[in-house]
């Protein structure tokens, strides 16, 4: 039975909506996608002046990529992989995050743009067995005073590739001065349904292109926050 | 062709069988005692504080969170992987601590899940192999031969990788991401050429169809549903096997003569095909097929990749490989789904028309210069991405 005009009108209508769903099922959790889990634990470093001048990072990594990382490193062949041996992966690791802005997102008073960080200059990889880690520490460019305006530090890959998650134990210590009414948190996860709308739409088109902002909805954050007198 | 898949699926399931039989054998009570006695020599001297549910003490990270319900999604899909990959992980010791059966037959099991759920990440040909089909008259039954000869193939350039580099040339980590990645940007550039000459056919195909001269009329007479196995009546008998030799068995014996009138109808098709509008794409053709699966194929699966190190640093490469083809197996179904799904969709498209040619005609096109275009466009962009900064990690 041949269809009459206006059935078929209504029927295209709804293979166009068809279609754009099976374009969106296709590329739709592409990025939701990491092939590295890292646990971060972070230290939050003040200077004499109660300014935090550093964050210093410690990512371990799923064994897995810690396989693949540490694979033919024991250049001397006794088991056992040394910090000197780790050395060169450290090194094109570190050098390598500084295209990435370290994953570490340094944000003064809510201010969208991070801070600018310098290259870590001390850095090493430690394994231990089946994991390894990366330590490194990441100098501010100019200390920040959180008695000023609060400071908040995210973690996280934009491109998803790498899954960071903080430690749940001990995922964020201080060293040196802190202020003695300052303290740094781990931001519980908000719940909140006011962020759905964004989270849909950035969710379906971020990830369409390669320069994907996907994993920052996974971003987890530290605070550091000062009680005003 | 079709009697050989079907085979190796037999053997496939077969084999599985006789394992899961095997290792319904009484078995030493001690099947995964060594689990838990690997405990007490792990914690290094720095480690944190031992969790309770893990023989070893690195730190565990708190579960991954994006806000919304979409977030809760992704999170779930995420939290997923990550337990997956542990499971593999845990899945190739036990291969040396507990019953190795058992252990064999659940690390397979494992890696085929991981590999269902893996293939909708990223790098497994779904974009590609969905719009070739599409784009192309290709039916059911081929485009999930399609998706497991890509899907083998990309299995097998994981292995070669770890086998070169990790096993005979002893090479660091970095140096086999560094010959991924190469791989990984030829598969792309490979994409963006193949798209390119997919798209010319085409618009060849299409210019000649609105020539007034009647160049046509052998296309139309085999029917519009080409049987698998007769392929190619009067088109490409060049066949080039340069690429994937050996990878898969395909008949070079052409069956002229028979099954010209064949209709297979996989699920979702049509039954009646307007002749006219199958001029519009190009008849099956294993050159075609070939340059598709073997510019999909050439990038090693990240996934795979990952396992088979692991296998390796656990002595116990040939799991590794194992499981690789078992993820492969995932990875094929998971990819033959969604092109099966697109063809529904083009057979969907068609039967909106009624009975109008001139619907189907312009279906046909769209779906052919449309499928050729979405290739050229995906391939070009990932590589352009790929030639970005290389990743730390």
């Amino acid at each position: 039975m041949k269809p009459t005009a206006p059935q078929l009108r209504i029927r295209r209508r709804q293979f166009g909506c068809l279609c754009a769903a099976v374009a969106l099922l296709a590329s739709s959790p592409a990025s939701a996608h990491p092939h590295v889990w890292a646990t971060v634990r972070s230290e939050i470093v003040f200077g004499p002046d109660h300014k935090i001048t550093a964050i210093r990072q410690a990512w371990t990594f799923d064994e897995f990529y810690t396989a693949m990382a540490i694979q033919g490193l024991d250049t001397n062949g006794d088991g056992v992989y040394s910090k000197e041996e780790l050395a060169p992966l450290a090194k094109v690791n570190v050098e390598s995050l500084h295209e990435f802005a370290y994953f570490t997102f340094v944000h003064f008073n809510d201010d969208n743009k991070p801070l600018p960080l310098d290259a870590p200059k001390d850095y090493w990889v430690t394994y231990e067995n089946p994991v390894s880690t990366l330590h490194f520490t990441l100098p501010l460019k100019t200390p920040l005073d959180p008695r000023e305006k609060p400071v908040a530090v995210d973690v996280y890959d934009p491109t998803f590739f790498v899954a960071f998650g903080f430690a749940k134990k001990d995922p964020v210590k201080v060293s040196g001065a802190i202020p003695a009414d300052c303290k740094v948190e781990l931001e519980k996860p908000d719940a909140g349904a006011e962020a759905d709308a964004k989270a849909l739409s950035e969710a379906f088109f971020s990830q369409l292109g390669p320069n994907s902002n996907f994993g920052s909805q996974f971003a987890q954050t530290v605070n550091i926050v000062c009680n005003k007198k | 062709m079709r009697t050989s898949v079907r085979t190796a699926l037999l053997t496939c399931l077969a084999l599985l069988i006789g394992v899961a039989c095997a290792a319904a054998q009484p078995a030493p009570p001690s099947a995964f005692g060594g689990a838990s006695s690997a405990a007490p020599n792990a914690p290094g001297p720095s480690a944190a504080p031992p969790s309770p549910s893990f023989a070893f003490g690195p730190p565990q990270a708190v579960a991954l969170h994006a806000p919304g319900l979409v977030g809760a999604f992704f999170s779930w899909v995420v939290d997923t992987q990550q337990t997956m990959q542990r499971e593999l992980a845990g899945g190739v010791k036990r291969l040396k601590t507990g019953d190795p059966f058992i252990a064999a037959v659940s690390l397979a099991g494992l890696s085929f899940l991981y590999g269902v759920v893996h293939a909708l990440g990223p790098g497994h040909g779904k974009t590609v192999i969905s719009s070739y089909v599409v784009a192309n008259e290709e039916t059911v039954r081929r485009s999930v031969i399609i998706s497991f000869i890509a899907a083998a193939i990309q299995a097998m350039t994981a292995v070669a990788v770890i086998g070169i580099f990790a096993i005979a040339l002893n090479a660091s980590g970095l140096t086999i991401k560094a010959w991924s990645l190469q791989l990984e940007s030829a598969s792309y550039a490979l994409i963006a050429l193949v798209g390119l000459w997919l798209l010319f056919g085409q618009l060849r195909a299409l210019w000649r169809r609105f020539r007034p001269a009647p160049a046509f009329a052998p296309a139309g007479a085999g029917g519009p549903q080409v049987d698998f196995d007769d392929h190619d009546h009067g088109h490409d008998h060049g066949h080039a096997h340069a690429f994937a030799r050996g990878d898969h068995d395909h008949d070079h014996g052409h069956d002229h003569g028979h099954d010209h009138h064949g209709h297979h109808h996989g699920q979702g098709e049509a039954c009646h095909h307007i002749v006219d509008a199958k001029d519009v794409s190009g008849p099956m053709s294993w050159r075609k097929i070939t340059a598709v699966v073997f510019s999909v194929g050439i990038r090693p699966c990240s996934g795979a990749i990952l396992v088979l190190i692991f296998a390796l640093t656990q002595g116990l490469f040939w799991a590794g490989v194992a499981a690789t083809f078992a993820m492969a197996f995932g990875t094929a179904l998971t990819v033959a789904g969604l092109a099966t799904l697109a063809l529904g969709s083009r057979e969907l498209a068609l039967r909106l028309g009624g009975n109008s040619g001139a619907w189907a005609e312009g279906v046909w096109t769209v779906c052919a210069i449309g499928g050729a275009s979405l290739i050229v466009l995906f391939g070009a962009t990932l590589f352009v991405a790929s030639l970005g900064p290389a990743r730390p990690f």
